[in-house]
């Protein structure tokens, strides 16, 4: 029976995916005391709900999420639309922009910070000009910074997609609107929008679920600074869970942040899942 | 007249990108060849310091060293398990219908999309108690998580494209289940498999959050350590070095980029796109 092959596969995700979500809820309901583990119920997720430092961290985290989704779809679908038509040039471009894509999040915060610093080329040309400009003390210039580099990572994501969309889709009908005499922005409306609205829609989730789970390049960049004026959930977790061992409070954050990570992940199955079968 | 005005305007726009994707590579790659001096006066050429790479080669200062062939056994390992695992039950999948298939798909999305924040504390705890805590095998099992699903979807969009009648072709003339497998099935999708191997590779490649909590001084791949190098403020941040480490990091990628761009889409979408 070949149907039986699924099995190691379950398996494995069971022991390092299913088991330690238990963990986590057997951590999250109890609370030390007196070197022992006493069982509070919901106290630590009422803890956490009401901790100003959480609730600051997730509003930051989620406005960041939809900013940089903001900024990537028009770039990122610009970019697909202006690189549609074939040649060597516009492989060149498309070959080039993909690379942040590729490359390890820790490494592109390195990167960035490189940039950054005062004796980096940006941080140069802010002082040749006179703008003032420190993120290592300024909150909303690191912030500006976390932006522009997420987009600079991720545009390409964007473009790559949806261009794959588009070179699926059916030509006919464009070239027919074109000597009807539509107008550039109504093929785009009425033709080209329809037929990459799945991948649009996938790939917007997907970026939307990333951008919530942002750790690596803001810990490099600035770890959350200047104070914590940058600190998102990720970071607030791994501060408290592991850095201060408050096993029963982190271990609550990790469930509320799953929990919502989980919502947007069940709005991408309806997407995925839409008129198709699984595969 | 106008076609040196669109040529013109097609330069502009190639220097542009390149200078604005490929310049802060190139920079990290020149810091990295760079003297200390050198880069605090914050010169865009290197002056060929050699000493950076070899002290990052070497492990002095935290970085590299034992990192590096650390995170070349997790990446390569990480590949070869979650491959053994993903190509048995991606032909599953591919072949029959499951009872609530939804579900199971939902369920192995989902772990592809934990962040790893959730992860981490259960993993410290469980990987202390079962002793696997700061070793490589600890790390490669962790990877398991976002690796598996990711895998299995990738390959099962692979293999649905190819069709059922051969399998039964095959079996009819006798062939066993690992003899089809060894003999027509894989090198059918031998380019699924290569493209599956990518990301797996890449995914552990570049993970770090995960491997800073569970690794401590035995196991750290090279990501784990630069950040804790990037982390010494109070020290001063030998860039050089890190350079070194992060321009290791990235080489790869930089390496594949021309081959696996056709793949991009389908990989970072689950086959779906």
């Amino acid at each position: 029976m070949s149907k039986y092959l699924i099995l190691p596969a379950i398996l494995v995700i069971m022991a390092v995916g299913l088991i330690p979500l238990f963990v986590l809820i057997n951590y999250a309901v109890q609370t030390p005391y007196a070197h022992e583990n006493v069982f509070v119920g919901f106290g630590n997720f009422q803890k956490v709900l009401t901790d100003q430092r959480f609730l600051d961290s997730l509003r930051r985290t989620v406005v960041f999420a939809f900013t940089v989704l903001c900024l990537e779809l028009p770039l990122g679908l610009g970019f697909a639309l202006l690189l549609y038509e074939k040649g060597k040039l516009n492989t060149l471009i498309s070959t080039i922009i993909i690379v942040p894509a590729l490359l390890p999040p820790i490494s592109i915060g390195l990167l960035w910070r490189l940039l950054i610093k005062t004796a980096g080329p940006i941080g140069q040309l802010a002082t040749v000009f006179g703008l003032g400009y420190d993120p290592f003390r300024t909150a909303s210039h690191a912030y500006a910074t976390i932006l522009v580099m997420d987009v600079w990572h991720w545009t390409s994501l964007i473009t790559i997609v949806v261009s794959a969309g588009l070179a699926g889709m059916d030509r006919t009908p464009v070239l027919s609107a074109k000597t009807e005499g539509a107008t550039r922005w109504q093929i785009f409306r009425h033709i080209e929008l329809p037929a990459i609205q799945f991948p649009l829609v996938f790939v917007s989730l997907l970026r939307l679920i990333d951008a919530l789970k942002i750790y690596d390049e803001v810990l490099v960049l600035t770890a959350g600074g200047p104070g914590l004026t940058n600190e998102y959930v990720s970071l607030l977790i791994k501060t408290k869970s592991i850095e201060e061992w408050l096993v029963g409070t982190g271990a609550a954050t990790s469930l509320i942040y799953l929990f919502i990570v989980l919502m947007l992940c069940y709005a991408l199955l309806i997407v995925m899942t839409r008129g198709r079968g699984v595969i | 007249m106008k076609l040196t005005a669109k040529t013109l305007v097609r330069c502009v726009i190639l220097i542009s990108v390149i200078l604005m994707f490929l310049f802060p590579v190139y920079y990290m790659f020149s810091v990295s060849f760079s003297s200390k001096p050198h880069i605090e006066e914050g010169a865009l050429v290197p002056d060929s310091f050699l000493g950076n790479w070899i002290d990052m080669i070497n492990g002095y200062g935290g970085i590299g060293g034992p990192g590096i062939t650390n995170s070349i056994i997790i990446s390569v390992s990480c590949v070869l398990v979650s491959l053994s695992m993903s190509i048995p039950a991606a032909y599953a999948i591919s072949r029959y219908r499951f009872m609530a298939d939804k579900h199971l798909f939902f369920w192995f999305l989902t772990n592809r999309m934990t962040p790893a924040a959730c992860l981490v504390l259960p993993y410290l705890i469980m990987w202390r108690a079962l002793g696997i805590w700061d070793t490589l095998p600890g790390v490669i099992i962790a990877y398991n998580v976002f690796n598996i699903p990711v895998a299995v979807w990738l390959l099962a969009s692979f293999m649905a494209a190819i069709p059922k009648e051969i399998d039964e072709a095959a079996f009819i003339d006798g062939y066993s289940l690992w003899g089809y497998f060894r003999r027509i099935f894989l090198p059918l999708i031998k380019p699924g498999i290569a493209v599956t191997s990518f990301f797996i590779w890449m995914y552990s490649w570049s993970e770090m959050f995960m491997a800073s909590v569970i690794t401590s001084v035995n196991s750290k791949p090279l990501n784990a350590q630069l950040v804790v190098s990037l982390g010494r403020v109070g020290w001063g941040v030998e860039y050089g070095i890190a350079s070194a480490a992060g321009a290791l990091t990235i080489l790869p990628g930089l390496i594949l980029v021309y081959w696996a761009r056709g793949y991009l889409a389908k990989g970072f979408t689950f086959g779906r796109i």
